[in-house]
């Protein structure tokens, strides 16, 4: 919790500023570089011009034009890569709530219009969480402010794709610099990613049963209508036009195999679904989160499927209770073998890239890349993880990656051990544009702030949790979407398809409370929450006349 | 990931466990404990297995006492009276026990991750092959009440349910290895309460789901097949070249052609006799034949017709009065319908109660005086002719799959517990394995809970968690009946 809460206070007391280098050479000078492609420099120059790298060794000399940064006692990393994230995209819009939701119904009265004012248009024949036409690129929000935590970190690019519905659209790769989005994306589409949810609000498919059957008609759907325009385009004559279709045409690349399908899928028996998915419909699979990915090692190897590795690690966040069963023995073992998984899957051959996993604090990725070589990977094999190997799976690797002259300056200096709790990023190069940001002092004791601005050391909450909630005999599924300021919580819960806003939220150094008003049975019932929150991962209680239930969530990715 | 443990158990007790000081310990410990396990120490890598001197009840042709069973390559090589080991097959004494063919359950919902589609009526395009689950612990409490296989059925929330798995409960195996694979696939249908929804509230913002009575239940069939007799002719008349274009393949429809055309079992889940009545008759409208009807509380007021359909009925013992429609049901069902010549078998529909259907067979020989070996078909080979796999499995007969049942007593006495479960002579259950296996999760469950990772956050805030004080499965039967909506 400590070194959390330090992390965050440094965040927020690091000034970066931006020099522009493009006009003029830039040059690194008595950096120890770590090119990944070839041997490490212990002590060399790397020269940046034009937004990319110019020349890199042990024995050039910076040009005459060069503004010169020593970098003595910095080491030299190709910028570093989160495979995957939502960043970017602004705020997570509400969950889907399907295109022909029926009417009829009444809902939760006057309340539930909270969200529905984000519900986007469309012309396509599916709900929304059906439509794989939605793409990263078209939401992107331009400005490098928003990357200031992430780019601070270390990381210069990152993979970035909706988070909602059983398509999530169409991820792009950006680099976390420029102030448009052209600028700023380096592949507008690199793949289609899945999700196995429902879409809500009782449209089909409301199970995940449904989700399959519903996910396997749309691919085959997509086959025939290519058939179809295919035979149509050649020969018109006497065959009735077909159906324009944009969510079907944007499945294309996918059926064949010119776009990767990415699953989202941690447990063993989802990886098994999503392998199974990728070779009845041959897809070029992707597998992302990855908790339990190494039990099924050999087949991904088999398979040519590369994993988009969470470094998200499960986390214990229920505090210890005299009352309370003891946790599954499942569970247990899961927090133990994941930071393991790495390693094995090294050992098996399985590519692998790390992503963040929709962590609430960015800098565990590093903690935890640290954690996986504890677990057995080596340090190279994790350097390449969040570097070349990233931009190979993520189909960039001729542009970045690695330091080599003419790929894009895309570089993080760092002091201290990457993998230690002290590393610190004084300098990063996105696309040729020098980032700084300088050491805070060292803080001493518990620095935790006194009320206002943002909860020190707290969780950051905002996102969409798809939570169950254990009422005995009939569980039920829904989702919470918090947006935070500070330490006011504010958003929705939906539940059974009514949307509610919620009230009176705080968010505390672990935990967070709400209350709200949800229509149950016909009537209003007046609930209160409390939770913790630790990594993407809440649970906690809800209150009511009615009892106490439990409830615990993950934050969609 | 239990399922790696069980695996590397299996493993390791049979090959390498001698070499360790440690796997010395725990035979120490089972001998200590008076439960050494007479089989693992000179088996070898296959299953290939000889069971001696047993009461053998073999479900077809009595009851033989005395008698050896020789499983070699996962069948019933030969069953007889002094049969001696070839070379490398270990030998099981079972002096004194009972030995029954493995339990079928023809109705279960256990290690499926999702049970109902309820957006629509139809939704014969999900499978619950999709959503098997080879890591829920009930595959392995069903192992220790000596279930071998079971129908996974798609809930009755709807007219027309998903398509079945019938599988064989290998746990420990990889998910793909639990299908049987000659099982001939099946349907789920459903009428009634369910069906109609009287038994929910609806939920605010959705539109209530037509239909709503009996009678558009059976229209919703009707319907179904109707659309389904087009679709096959729209590709007939593609495939005869008399259209250009290709239809649609339509993933819901595809499955009712195939009912159509005799190939896949319709399991339709019915209480009252009118709804069965009104379905069977709607099979001879389309030339089919209902596999079974599933629950069949009304069944015995029907017997004679059921029988003449050829249709099979798989029945709860005695279970009723949990709702309206089953109210009239009566513990002779499975006696009348048994006299009837109906082909009938007793199911669970339930992760717990499927660990004792021997003891729900041994109620219908109480209930009107069903014969022994009648009664213990009804949870062995009747299911497995319902599912279509009575010719691999469901007896003792020489040529079928080893999949057998070793019991410390008589399997009608509620005394009896069952010592060892195999399938294809692969031990799956073994209650000397059991013990050790509890010593060994208990002692890595300390191990894990003193790791860095599981314990508690040491900063509080949160309030307490609550226990789980009903977990699924262990819900008692007026709340469970015959799983509410499933």
């Amino acid at each position: 919790m400590r070194s959390k809460l330090f992390l965050l206070v440094l965040a927020a007391i690091c000034l970066s500023f931006s020099v522009a280098a493009n006009a003029q050479s830039y040059a690194i000078t008595n950096a120890k570089i770590v090119t990944v492609s070839g041997a490490t420099i212990d002590k060399g120059t790397i020269v940046i011009r034009n937004g990319l790298i110019a020349a890199v060794g042990a024995n050039i000399q910076p040009p005459a034009d060069a503004q010169i940064f020593d970098a003595t006692g910095l080491t030299v990393y190709p910028g570093f890569i989160d495979a995957l994230t939502n960043l970017g995209l602004g705020a997570p819009t509400a969950a889907p709530t399907g295109g022909g939701r029926p009417g009829g119904g009444g809902g939760g009265g006057g309340q539930a219009a909270v969200t529905t004012a984000a519900q986007p248009t469309s012309n396509s024949n599916y709900p929304a969480g059906l439509r794989p036409e939605d793409s990263s690129f078209d939401e992107l929000k331009a400005g490098e402010a928003q990357f200031d935590t992430n780019r601070n970190a270390g990381f210069t690019t990152v993979l970035t794709t909706g988070r909602t519905g059983i398509f999530n659209g169409q991820s792009a790769v950006i680099d976390l610099s420029g102030d448009s989005v052209s600028e700023m994306v380096i592949k507008s589409q690199f793949a289609e990613h899945v999700s196995f949810v429902t879409i809500g609000g009782g449209s089909y498919p409301q199970s995940l049963l449904g989700t399959f059957s519903a996910l396997r008609q749309m691919f085959y759907d997509a086959q025939r209508q290519q058939e179809v325009e295919k035979q149509y385009s050649a020969d018109p004559r006497g065959i009735k036009r077909p159906e324009a279709d944009k969510s079907l045409e944007a499945l294309f690349p996918a059926i064949n195999r010119q776009m990767p399908v990415v699953f989202n899928a941690n447990r063993e028996r989802d990886i098994v679904r999503a392998l199974d998915l990728i070779k009845e419909f041959n897809l070029k699979g992707v597998i992302a989160g990855g908790q339990e990915a190494w039990k099924v090692a050999d087949r991904l190897k088999t398979m040519n499927v590369p994993v988009l590795l969470s470094l998200n690690f499960p986390k214990r966040t229920a505090s210890a209770s005299p009352e309370a069963d003891p946790e599954p023995l499942e569970t247990l073992r899961n927090r133990a073998e994941t930071p393991k998984c790495a390693a094995k899957l090294a050992a098996a051959g399985v590519k692998f890239a790390f992503q963040s996993g929709a962590a609430t604090t960015i800098g565990d990725f590093f903690t935890n890349a640290g954690k996986a070589v504890e677990g057995g990977l080596s340090k190279d094999a994790a350097i390449r993880a969040m570097t070349l190997g990233s931009a190979e799976i993520l189909g960039v690797d001729k542009v970045m990656g690695s330091i080599e002259t003419g790929k894009i300056a895309n570089l993080a200096l760092v002091k201290g051990d990457l993998f230690g709790r002290d590393k610190f990023v004084p300098q990063i190069i996105v696309d040729g544009k020098v980032f700084e940001q300088k050491e805070p002092a060292r803080q001493t004791g518990g620095g935790r702030g006194q009320g206002g601005g943002q909860a020190a050391g707290g969780p950051n909450l905002a996102g969409t949790y798809t939570v169950n909630i254990d009422i005995p005999g009939s569980p039920i599924t829904g989702t919470f979407t918090f947006t935070q300021s500070g330490t006011a919580l504010s958003g929705s819960m939906n539940l059974q398809g009514g949307n509610t806003p919620i009230r009176d939220g705080k968010v505390t150094a672990d935990g967070f409370s709400f209350a709200a008003t949800v229509p149950f049975g016909g009537a209003n019932l007046e609930i209160t929450v409390h939770g913790t929150a630790s990594g993407n991962q809440i649970s906690g209680s809800i209150d009511s006349s009615q009892g106490t239930v439990s409830f615990s969530g993950t934050k969609n990715p | 990931m239990r399922k790696a443990i069980v695996f590397l158990l299996l493993i390791a007790i049979t090959s390498i466990l001698p070499t360790f000081a440690l796997a010395q310990a725990k035979i120490d410990v089972l001998v200590k404990n008076g439960t050494p396990n007479t089989w693992f120490k000179d088996s070898v890598a296959n299953n290939d297995v000889l069971i001696k001197n047993a009461t053998v009840m073999t479900a077809v042709k009595g009851t033989l006492e005395n008698t050896d069973i020789l499983i070699q390559n996962g069948k019933i090589a030969k069953i007889g009276k002094g049969l001696t080991a070839p070379a490398g097959v270990r030998t099981i004494d079972a002096t004194g026990k009972y030995v029954t063919p493995g339990i079928i359950d023809c109705h279960s919902h256990s290690m499926l991750d999702a049970i109902n589609e309820g957006a629509f009526s139809v939704t014969s395009m999900t499978r619950t092959r999709d959503m098997l689950n080879p890591t829920d612990i009930t595959i392995y409490r069903a192992l220790a009440g000596g279930v071998t296989s079971a129908n996974l059925l798609h809930g009755s929330a709807n007219s027309i349910g998903g398509q079945n798995t019938t599988v064989k409960f290998k746990w420990g195996h990889p998910v793909e290895d639990y299908p049987i694979p000659d099982a001939p696939p099946g349907i789920k249908f459903a009428m009634g309460e369910n069906v109609r929804q009287t038994t929910q509230s609806p939920q605010p913002g959705r539109a209530l789901r037509y239909p709503r009575t009996r009678q558009g239940t059976i229209e919703t069939d009707r319907d179904a097949f109707l659309r389904a007799r087009d679709y096959k002719q729209a590709w007939d008349d593609f495939k005869a070249g008399k259209t250009k274009v290709q239809p649609r393949k339509d993933l819901e429809l595809e499955p009712i052609v195939e009912i159509l055309e005799g190939k896949r079992l319709v399991h339709a889940h019915s209480y009252r006799s009118d709804e069965m009545l009104n379905l069977l008759l709607l099979a001879d409208e389309f030339g089919f034949r209902v596999a079974t009807l599933q629950h069949g509380l009304e069944a015995y007021k029907i017997a004679p017709e059921i029988a003449k359909h050829g249709t099979g009925v798989s029945i709860f013992t005695d279970s009723w009065g949990y709702k309206l429609e089953a109210y009239d049901a009566i513990p002779w069902n499975a006696y009348i319908l048994w006299k009837n010549g109906v082909v009938v078998s007793i199911n669970s529909d339930s992760d717990e109660r499927m660990r004792r259907l021997n003891l729900d067979a041994a109620k219908v020989e109480k209930y009107g005086g069903v014969p022994e070996q009648d009664a213990l078909q009804m949870i062995t080979l009747n299911p497995a002719k319902q599912l279509g796999i009575d010719k691999r499995t469901g007896s003792i007969e020489v040529g079928k799959d080893g999949d057998i049942v070793i019991w410390t007593a008589h399997p009608f006495s509620v005394y009896s517990r069952v010592e060892t479960t195999m399938i294809e002579g692969e031990v799956f259950f073994d209650r000397a394995m059991d013990s050790q296996m509890r010593l060994d999760t208990a002692n890595e469950r300390e191990t894990l809970e003193k790791l860095d990772v599981n314990r508690a956050p040491g900063t509080g805030g949160g309030p307490p968690r609550i226990p789980a004080e009903k977990r699924r499965g262990e819900r008692d039967e007026a709340e469970y009946g015959d799983g509410g909506n499933r």
